[in-house]
């Protein structure tokens, strides 16, 4: 485990390898589901871009999943999907946002829970 | 990394819904995502700093320290949905952390264990104050005490409506059966 010291030293020059900028208002939560832009161009990127994209080339996974994966924590990956996705190179489906469950989506769980 | 890139995926059309499953050290949250998951259950790391606040903004933050804590994560995907299944603690000290994973979730499974079932005050506490929906379920291991779920329902103070049921952690169809008791139960409320 790194100190947190470090650790705070290593994240924006993960930003800066990137070449990404974090924006200022960012939606992405641990569920978001991300996945590569169909016109994106996904070359020139330096680690740890690059490695989230290799990642993403099957399809989408959830931005939990990229952190793991890539061994960063979440906090650090959330910005670089932010930074990502602000340049168009990644494209989010953002989990519903409502406090309240809508009732399609707990039928959808139930029935699926259900037919396992 | 490897095992990554030659597992299922979902679409960009399923839509992602959370899940939390909360208890005390050793209840058997990691049993129980690992009997859920359709992928090996991953570990992240969540940083915070000494005093429980969220490290979201890096650039922002200055000379307190971090630590972190585990979480365990798993995924299931089912027809239009995937949910993912978020292990943790749910200690008071980590409340940040914890408004934040409940946050949007569908609801909290809280895993209790007889043999030490004040462990599960702190948890229940935390669940009530984010006013999440929740169900709870009894792990059973060899040398828990046979006591009937009324008074285990009882000792927790749990509203008669609350779902209470024994569960095995290490059993995947048990593991769903409460599962489908929580959300059965959420989707009460929400018609109510
Ligand atoms: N008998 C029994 N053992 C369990 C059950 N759930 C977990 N265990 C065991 O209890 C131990 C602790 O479980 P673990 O999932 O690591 O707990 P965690 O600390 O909450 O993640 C492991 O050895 C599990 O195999 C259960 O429902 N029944
Ligand atoms: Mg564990």
């Amino acid at each position: 485990m790194t100190s947190g010291r470090q650790r705070r030293r290593v994240v924006p020059d993960y930003m800066a390898a990137a070449r990404l900028t974090v924006p200022e208002h960012i939606s992405v939560q641990r569920t978001t589901l991300v996945y590569i832009a169909p016109d994106a161009a996904t070359n020139g990127l330096d680690p740890p871009g690059s490695h989230l994209l290799a990642l993403l080339r099957d399809g989408p996974l959830s931005v939990y999943e990229c952190a793991a994966h890539l061994g960063l924590p979440y906090c650090v990956v959330r910005l670089l999907v932010a930074g990502l996705v602000g340049g168009g190179t990644l494209l989010t489906r953002d989990p519903p946002a409502t406090d309240l469950p809508d009732i399609e989506i707990l039928e959808l769980v139930l029935n699926g829970l259900r037919a396992l | 990394m490897a095992s990554a890139l030659s597992d299922s995926r979902v679409s960009a059309e399923h839509i992602p819904v959370k899940l939390v499953i909360a208890g005390p050290f050793g209840v058997g949250k990691t049993t129980i995502v690992g009997a859920l998951s359709e992928i090996k259950p991953l570990n992240t790391e969540e940083v915070l700093t000494q005093a429980g606040t969220l490290v979201d903004d890096l650039t922002g933050v200055n000379e307190k320290t971090t630590t972190t804590t585990a979480i365990d994560f798993g995924r299931l995907t089912l027809p239009g949905v995937v949910l993912y299944l978020f292990g943790a603690p749910g200690q008071t000290r980590f409340q940040v952390l914890w408004d934040e994973l409940v946050r949007g979730a569908l609801g909290v499974l809280v895993l209790a264990d007889t043999r030490r079932i004040d462990e599960s005050f702190a948890v229940l506490d935390l669940v009530e104050n984010a006013g999440i929906r929740y169900a709870v379920a009894v792990n059973h291991f060899p040398d828990s005490p046979d006591y009937p779920l009324e008074s285990v329902r009882q000792a927790l103070d749990l509203d008669p409506r609350t779902p209470l049921m024994v569960c095995d952690a290490r059993d995947p169809a048990s593991a769903r059966a409460s599962l489908i008791a929580l959300v059965e139960h959420v989707r009460e409320l929400v018609l109510s």
